[in-house]
């Protein structure tokens, strides 16, 4: 009996259900002109973006649809759609990814359309040329950044060390880290992460010794024995307990919650300027930012001004030109700017920059003034990362700066697999 | 053991009965430390989510230092869609899935537990073959599959294949259990000339409400957990589902708002909670309840 | 209803010979494939050409963006002869396998019986067990599981009661897979209403009829319920194997998608999915897929030929 009652519940449920259903399955999604934008970013990203689509349509009439993902969920998506013959025309670009798709015609070149539908006459000069690919341009920068040091300041005091300048040097790091050891700050923090894996350290403290991380021609910049040499710094780092140990760095994995700056285990980390804001929010301690230590004083050029993102045009888009054109709003028009902030990066339009400073909330103001007074900090704009950059960073120089670290590899072993390595993965790919 | 509801007894043997209350507290509180094993992660998530976003990380303590709903208000219409329409659309989604997947995977269980025909052991195999593919490499393929028939951007290709008992594991699970009901009603159904369908409908379905309620739970939790198929078929944000609006809270390159998430994380857990709890009452209608006595 | 005798639990091996009532040959066809259609359907519109799509990529070399290009054999034999980071995975992977899936299923099956008991608050404790599968993938998961053990994490605060310093567990190569073992036996729950829901199909007349002969409850364990158990048992071992072989998503949310420290945590499908989706290379993932089919076909294959030693089906 019992059964047959809970049957007839079930199959009530049911048809109310697919009612429900026959509703809902297949919107309508029959439109008129529109363009499709796909880009990563959280839901301050969102907001202003849609903000300014909004604005967009109000001004020209055009509908630009808008989806966001986080950036794990972005590529593959991205890479399903375009595959599929499906990609959105509007297409937000890393620079890690835009040889990639730009040497396959996943995006297509804009230079038709600069100076018609695309206006970049006020553009800086770097920007513009961070965007382009084998001379082409394929992607119009939506901000710059610099590399930058988090720094913990509250932690510093507590050590009654003085914050670090932009004159910081790898040497007094290490000074620095014994006086946190020293004042033993909140049972063994330490001054700073162990940046042997991070490979926008790595590129850093290359450029300042003359080095790059990739030439031109998509080659390993530098060889084995600049490679060991970084190794047995951090090694030396690690073991004077300067920086944190092997087994707290690999609790790392990549969100803000797992960093070592977050976890209250190191009072500084490498990061990116335009993420101050972003650790601000997660942290009780009040954080800042500073330039990458120098090798030596007086030595500088490491740091560049990094096109954060693109926005790329899809290459298979019919609608080119529109996306085109949409991309010239979204970079150009004050009103969208002031709704942009400097959220995506510090405005690559010297007018846009002027119009938006006053209205920058603290933080904000910081990372612009940081980016643009780099002084000599400041060098020149390395070429695009060969497609394989990527797979060097994640599958061999995260995993080797590990491996070092926990003692399975010395440094001056390291040094030379790594270039044997790298080499192998370049001529693959 | 008086207390226990007669249709719930298992006969547990004859101990004294001093002896078996012992044995019940026992029972009782070991079930209750490992319950607050399990129960740990849905309190931290729950304290999380009435915290201050900068105390969420970076606090040691459990309780938080001052409770807000702030996280839940923000979070419900933080997206640009409200999080009502995600949860219906996962209703939608599950709740189809459910019927489909119930369906067509019993059907499919019947005829290669219970039928004979040609190449049944080739089919089977081929039934087995789909669950060891890891689903990455067919993705693409699928997605240019879908976006031919024109179902790219909508339910279809999340709900359709519930309807072809394209998950394997229900099929495999429904057939074990098929297999293990007493032969001898089919038999004796078969000599009334009872149909096959009659002989599914009548005697299989009732006597096997423990697998399909299983089947129908997790069926249900399952797809409203799943993320992978809607983010890729998914992509205008009102006809997202919760899975895929928890994941557009966080992003590793910016600003993310685990307040929200944690918040909205919570609500989603109570769907699938109630589902499971709804559900699970016909887990115990096993044979020894179906007026089966034999 | 035609009364079922304790012996009719045990082995009955032989498959009836063709049953009587359908005689005719296309009489005996037409119902099973009546039955089958939906599936049959969906598995011949959604599922071949998919499978076989991606059988034909592993001979290509297909970067997601250009059309792919035949490559025959090649994918294959790098990953035997050239990739340091295949066999790293299959190790982990292989070692994943052996050790969760018996630890899992003998913790679910043991639950189980002890929640088919007839106790007070039975569903609730049922529920409770279900919860940490319920979480699934959340990233509340990573957190927490960072939490009891990285460092200064709960599990380490207790080793330190009685006096012992534990490493980082979770970021600790030695260790950080057995973390994700853990993590795999906690969520049992899905084993474990299979368990239960194939326990309740078990007839209580039968334990009566036992008891009254006086038999002890291990030996009704192991003349009753094991043996009529055995094929929901057959279940849970092949499914659990083949999900473990394929698990993905724990490695994923705990280690980011790194499969860090030093690859300890690379598991099979995550390397797979770093080639296909972060470094271009579908053809190369496809043809790992089909290298992980065969290895779990063959397992799988083998374990079907040696269920009918032990699996009791009543027919």
């Amino acid at each position: 009996m019992t059964i047959r009652i809970d049957r007839r519940h079930f199959l009530m449920g049911s048809s109310a259900l697919i009612a429900a259903g026959a509703a809902g399955i297949s919107p309508a999604f029959a439109q008129a002109e529109r363009l499709r934008m796909l880009f990563w970013g959280g839901q301050a990203r969102a907001d202003r973006t849609y903000a300014v689509t909004d604005l967009y349509q109000a001004a020209k009439g055009t509908d630009v649809e808008g989806e966001f993902l986080a950036w794990n969920d972005y590529w593959p998506k991205l890479a399903t759609q375009t595959a599929g013959g499906n990609a959105p025309d509007i297409i937000q670009m890393d620079y890690r990814y835009i040889v990639e798709y730009a040497q396959r015609n996943a995006i297509a070149p804009l230079d038709e359309f600069v100076g018609g539908a695309l206006k970049l006459d006020d553009f800086d000069a770097d920007q513009l040329e961070g965007g382009k690919v084998d001379g082409s341009l394929y992607g119009i920068s939506l901000g710059a950044n610099s590399v930058a040091l988090m720094v913990n300041t509250t932690a510093f005091e507590e050590a009654g060390v003085a914050a670090p300048t932009r004159d910081l040097t790898y040497d007094e790091i290490m000074a620095m880290g014994e006086a946190f050891n020293s004042a033993n700050v909140r049972g063994g923090m330490k001054v700073i992460m162990d940046g042997s894996g991070s490979e926008p350290m790595l590129d850093n403290w290359l450029r300042q010794k003359g080095l790059a991380l990739y030439t031109a021609d998509g080659k390993l910049g530098f060889d084995a024995d600049a490679m060991t040499e970084w190794f047995q710094l951090w090694s030396q780092m690690r073991e004077a307990g300067v920086c944190v140990s092997a087994e707290d760095q690999a609790l790392d994995t990549g969100p803000h919650e797992t960093t070592m700056l977050v976890l209250g285990k190191a009072a500084m980390m490498p990061s990116n300027s335009n993420q101050l804001v972003g650790f601000q929010a997660v942290m009780q301690d009040d954080i800042t930012i500073s330039s990458y230590p120098r090798l030596a004083a007086g030595v500088g050029g490491g740091h560049y001004r990094k096109p954060s993102m693109f926005f790329s045009v899809a290459g298979s888009s019919a609608n080119k030109e529109a996306a085109a054109e949409f991309l010239s709003f979204f970079v150009n028009d004050p009103e969208a700017a002031a709704v942009l902030g400097v959220e995506r990066g510090i405005p690559c339009s010297a007018a846009v920059r002027d119009a938006i400073a006053p209205t920058l909330s603290e933080q904000d103001q910081i990372a612009l003034n940081f980016v643009a007074n780099l002084g000599d900090l400041l060098g020149p704009l390395p070429p695009s990362p060969p497609a394989a950059a990527g797979e060097i960073d994640i599958s061999l120089l995260r995993t080797l700066s590990q491996e070092v670290g926990f003692g399975a590899r010395s440094p001056e072993d390291a040094g030379p697999y790594f270039v044997t390595e790298a080499t192998a993965i370049l001529n693959r790919a | 053991m008086s207390d226990v509801p007669a249709k719930l007894t298992v006969v547990t043997g004859k101990g004294s009965p001093g002896r078996s209350r012992l044995t019940s507290l026992l029972i009782h509180l070991g079930l209750l430390a490992a319950s607050v094993v399990m129960l740990y992660p849905l309190l931290w998530l729950l304290a999380a989510s009435f915290r201050p976003e900068n105390e969420i990380f970076t606090s040691a303590s459990i309780l938080p230092s001052v409770w807000s709903i702030d996280s839940y208000i923000r979070g419900w219409n933080g997206l640009r869609t409200s999080f009502g329409v995600f949860f219906t659309n996962s209703f939608i989604i599950s709740g189809l899935s459910v019927i489909g997947n119930v369906m067509a995977c019993s059907m499919a269980a019947y005829a290669f537990a219970r039928l004979d025909f040609r190449f049944k052991n080739f089919w089977f195999a081929m039934m087995l073959l789909t669950l060891m593919l890891p689903y990455q490499v067919t993705l693409i393929p699928q997605y240019v599959l879908f976006r031919q028939l024109g179902w790219v951007n909508t339910f279809l290709p999340l709900v359709v294949p519930k309807f072809l008992a394209a998950d394997g594991f229900f099929i495999f699970l429904m057939v074990q259990f098929f297999r293990g009901l007493p032969k001898e009603l089919d038999e004796a159904a078969q000599m009334d000339g009872c149909s096959p369908w009659r002989i599914y409908w009548k005697i299989i379905i009732p006597l096997s409400m423990p697998v399909l309620a299983t089947a129908a739970i997790f069926t249900f939790i399952w797809t409203w957990d799943d993320f992978f198929g809607p983010l890729i078929y998914l992509s205008e944000m009102k006809s997202y589902t919760v899975m895929l609006g928890l994941r557009t809270f966080t992003d590793s390159t910016g600003e993310s708002d685990y307040g929200g998430l944690f918040a909205m994380s919570v609500l989603s857990l109570v769907p699938i909670f109630l589902f499971f709890l709804f559900f699970q009452r016909l887990l115990i209608e096993g044979i020894a309840t179906t007026g089966m006595k034999r | 209803m035609t009364a079922r005798s304790l012996q009719s639990g045990a082995p009955a091996r032989e498959r009836a010979a063709t049953p009587s009532t359908w005689s005719r040959i296309w009489q005996n066809d037409a119902p099973g494939y009546l039955f089958l259609l939906p599936w049959l359907i969906g598995f011949i519109g959604l599922t071949v050409g998919p499978m076989v799509t991606s059988l034909y990529l592993s001979f290509t070399d297909f970067d997601l963006l250009t059309s792919p290009d035949w490559v025959g054999a090649d994918n294959y034999i790098r990953m035997f002869t050239n990739d340091a980071k295949f066999w790293t995975s299959m190790r982990v992977t292989m070692f994943f396998v052996i050790f969760s899936v018996p630890l899992k299923l003998a913790f679910a099956l043991a639950v189980a019986m002890l929640l088919n008991r007839g106790i007070r608050g039975l569903p609730l404790y049922r529920a409770l067990f279900y919860l940490p599968s319920l979480l699934g993938a959340s990233v509340a998961i990573a957190i927490l599981w960072r939490q009891i053990f990285a460092g200064d994490g709960l599990v380490n605060k207790l080793l330190l009661l009685v006096g012992i310093e534990g490493p980082s567990w979770i970021s600790n190569p030695q260790y950080s897979l057995w973390t994700l073992i853990v993590l795999s036996i906690w969520q049992f729950g899905s084993p474990m209403i299979i368990f239960l829901a194939g326990l309740r199909q078990i007839p209580t007349d039968m334990y009566e009829a036992a008891s009254l002969d006086g038999a002890s409850k291990w030996r009704q364990f192991v003349k009753i319920t094991l043996p009529l158990l055995t094929p929901v048992v057959f279940f849970n071992a092949i499914i659990q194997t083949i999900e473990a072989f394929k698990s993905f998503t724990p490695a994923f949310i705990i280690s980011g998608g790194t499969g860090n420290p030093i690859n300890s945590t690379l598991f099979y499908t995550l390397y797979l999915y770093q080639e296909a989706f972060a470094f271009f290379r579908m053809g190369y993932a496809s043809a790992l897929a089909w290298v992980l089919l065969a290895v779990v076909g063959v397992f799988t294959a083998f374990s079907f030929f040696t269920s009918k030693y032990w699996v009791h089906y009543d027919e």
